[in-house]
């Protein structure tokens, strides 16, 4: 019976993954539906195995001292920056002012980004995940993913009826800032990775004792560690930034929003609960809501994808551990979850987009959503720890 | 040894006139006509006369892989005036053919998206800037794809040339004054609308999908309607010119008269333009103001069967 749960079914949903995407490419214009099935397939498996969740590595830092899960997203942003840069620089050779490269994740800069990286943090605390994490749970079995999902799609209707006076009052005449316009590609690469290097420093500080672990001794040893506990933290980090690198490439810059943003647009906008027009919206760099020609998106199917490689992870480390939800559960996944969609609608992205893919273009805004971000994330915890001295992670 | 010498003088002296004989040849195999076939452009991506432009409509497609060696154009931003609704300036559009190392000799073929309607587009500014030999590349970027071509991430840099207009073909293009003469019967010219049915019936004020830019729906009096899509095949190539000529003779259009077609912004209907001009040798000018002025400009008669009232309750 635990062969069953712990190595076949893993392997028949991983050779059904790969059977839809070799389906898939086979259709006109498929090709770019089955890469995004794969490569979200592999995205959830390294999530799952990483354990890379935004919230619980800056828990770890704020909480415990522990810096390893904010240098790992440091690595992260640092490896994609590199990529970034080399694909950018390559599509724009001349970083003119007034061009951006295609569709890259480069928002316009406001107090409303500021809010919206705020909102999001909160929503973070309440609902114990970022959305890119909440996907990768749905995997695990985890009883509050499937409401924070539920509240995020309430969180972007919620967004959607705000756009438009903030969109009137700040965001249309907010700058668009983009480091390569002022500094050129290598000045862009430098302030980034400098930045990054000098976070580094100062988290390191507060490194773990630990034992060290002696390595394998042998392959088998080797292969049945990649299923057991966790990936040190640093691979998570190096995955992300790589497969962010391979997906802008191949595919569109990394997101995880715009299929649930969209699905709840349209969903909204059949009810007559936001706006017929949303000013602007889908002129902008981000993650795009707009209405699709067909719901089989590749944001669909790199989501999709990313649950099926996140839950063979999972059964194959005895990770899946599912349970009835709690009132508490429904209760802070709904609250957590509105304001993330908030957050991501109006910042237009979440962690995954607007701060990873768009740090690693070099847009402002990914920096100014992140700070935003992981301050209430510190200010929620410290009021967390305050109200539920005793409260369950 | 002497053998051995010999051989291998005679294997050189092959060699040279072979390759001295296929870079002459290939420098002659230009096809003839408006259309290069993916197979041709396919074998001849290295052929040192010609200039590869991609124009779509959809960001990031040719920077995540275009035909190899191709140059990007985009068309919002380099073949349209980005403060006026315009064409690009001749200005602008020297600057830009001078980037992209287009001389005197070289043949610019066009290839896009969406049918190649950009690209049409494109092939029809070419054609107003007075650059001699343009083609489109016949099926457009969707049959290069669809028969698992090469593509390639990499962008190409040529030795920027001195790109200069000759002259400014301004009777390829239909102002509002053009397309009202034929309407008050001062001009004997065939307007063809080449919209969908339901917009040409006034029924849609956009197609699917698009927001609508014109405050009243219909079509321009006196026009006949051939959608754009009658004038290709399955796989998005071009129509033999014996079926184009009974297609639009069958509409009452048979190239005896001057033709205006037009479209909601212009650039659907420069792909019948091409379709007349280059296939049909047709005199025919591209009405881009098309409906989006015509149908919004005050005061002016049209026609709309369908009687929709635009934003009325």
């Amino acid at each position: 019976m635990q062969t069953l749960k712990n190595f076949w079914i893993p392997l028949a949903l991983i050779l059904s993954v790969l059977g839809t995407a070799q389906i898939l490419s086979d259709r006109p214009g498929g090709r770019a539906l089955a890469f995004a099935l794969l490569a979200g397939a592999v995205l959830g498996f390294v999530l799952q195995r990483s354990r890379f969740c935004f919230f619980c590595h800056a828990r770890d830092f704020f909480e415990r001292g522990d810096p390893r899960g904010l240098l790992a997203i440091a690595l992260a942003i640092a490896v994609g920056t590199v990529g970034y840069h080399l694909i950018l620089g390559s599509w724009l050779p001349v970083p003119m002012p007034g061009r951006l490269p295609p569709d890259a994740h480069i928002g316009p800069v406001s107090w409303a980004l500021a809010l919206a990286g705020a909102a999001f943090g909160l929503g973070m605390v309440i609902s114990g995940s970022c959305i890119s994490a909440h996907w990768y749970r749905l995997g695990e079995g985890s009883p509050v993913a499937p409401f924070a999902l539920l509240g995020t799609m309430g969180g972007f209707v919620l967004g959607f009826i705000t756009w438009n006076p903030l969109y009137t009052a700040t965001i249309a005449t907010a700058p668009v800032w983009w480091l390569p316009h002022g500094l050129g590609y290598g000045g862009s690469l430098l302030a980034q990775l400098g930045m990054l290097g000098l976070l580094a420093a100062g988290l390191w500080r507060t490194w773990p004792r630990a034992e060290p672990t002696p390595p394998p001794a042998r392959f088998s040893e080797a292969l049945r560690g990649l299923f057991v506990g966790r990936w040190p933290y640093w691979i998570g980090g190096l995955a992300v930034g790589l497969i962010g690198a391979f997906i802008i490439l191949r595919l569109q810059p990394l997101g995880v929003t715009a299929a649930l943003g969209g699905a709840a647009r349209a969903l909204a906008a059949s009810q007559g609960w936001i706006p017929d027009r949303l000013e602007g919206l889908d002129g902008f760099g981000g993650c795009a809501t707009a209405p699709a020609a067909s719901w089989l998106t590749p944001n669909v199917l790199l989501i999709g994808g990313l649950v099926v490689g996140s839950l063979s992870a999972a059964l194959a480390s005895r990770q899946f551990e599912p349970r009835w939800p709690t009132g508490w559960d429904a209760g802070r996944g709904l609250l957590g979850g509105l304001l993330l969609g908030w957050g991501a609608m109006t910042g237009l992205g979440c962690t995954i987009g607007t701060l990873l893919s768009g740090t690693m273009a070099g847009a402002v805004s990914g920096w100014v959503f992140g700070a935003a971000m992981f301050f209430t994330l510190w200010l929620g915890l410290k009021i967390q720890a305050l109200l539920f001295p005793a409260a369950p992670g | 040894m002497r053998t051995m010498q010999r051989w291998f003088h005679g294997s050189a002296c092959a060699l040279l006139l072979l390759a001295i004989t296929s870079v002459a040849f290939a420098a002659a195999d230009i096809p003839q006509g408006p259309l290069v076939s993916t197979d041709w452009l396919a074998k001849n991506l290295d052929h040192p006369n010609i200039r590869i432009i991609e124009v779509s409509v959809n960001p990031g497609l040719y920077e995540r892989g275009h035909i190899p060696g191709a140059v990007n154009f985009s068309w919002h931003r380099d073949l349209n005036d980005l403060v006026r609704r315009d064409i690009v300036s001749q200005e602008n559009f020297e600057a830009l053919l001078s980037q992209a190392g287009v001389g005197p000799d070289t043949t610019v073929i066009l290839y896009g998206d969406t049918n190649n309607w950009f690209a049409a587009w494109g092939a029809w500014v070419f054609d107003i800037y007075g650059v001699d030999d343009v083609k489109l590349l016949d099926g457009g970027r969707a049959k290069w794809e669809a028969e698992n071509l090469t593509l390639s991430t990499r962008a190409p840099e040529y030795a920027p040339t001195d790109f200069k207009v000759a002259e400014v073909n301004s009777a390829l293009r239909a102002r509002l004054p053009d397309v009202l003469a034929v309407v008050e019967g001062q001009s004997e010219a065939k307007l063809i609308d080449i919209r969908s049915a339901d917009e040409f019936q006034g029924k849609i004020f956009a197609p699917p999908g698009v927001i609508e830019l014109a405050v009243r729906a219909g079509h321009i009096p006196g026009a006949v309607n051939v959608p754009w899509v009658k004038a290709v095949n399955e796989d998005g190539t071009f129509k033999s010119p014996e079926e184009l000529k009974k297609i639009y003779a069958e509409a009452g259009v048979d190239g005896g008269t001057p033709i205006i077609t037009y479209c909601r912004i212009g650039e659907r209907s420069s792909h019948t333009w091409f379709a007349l001009t280059q296939l049909l040798g047709y005199e025919v000018r591209n009405y881009d103001g098309s409906w989006t002025e015509y149908g919004n400009t005050v005061g002016l008669p049209i026609e709309n069967p369908a009687g929709t009232v635009w934003a009325a309750k």
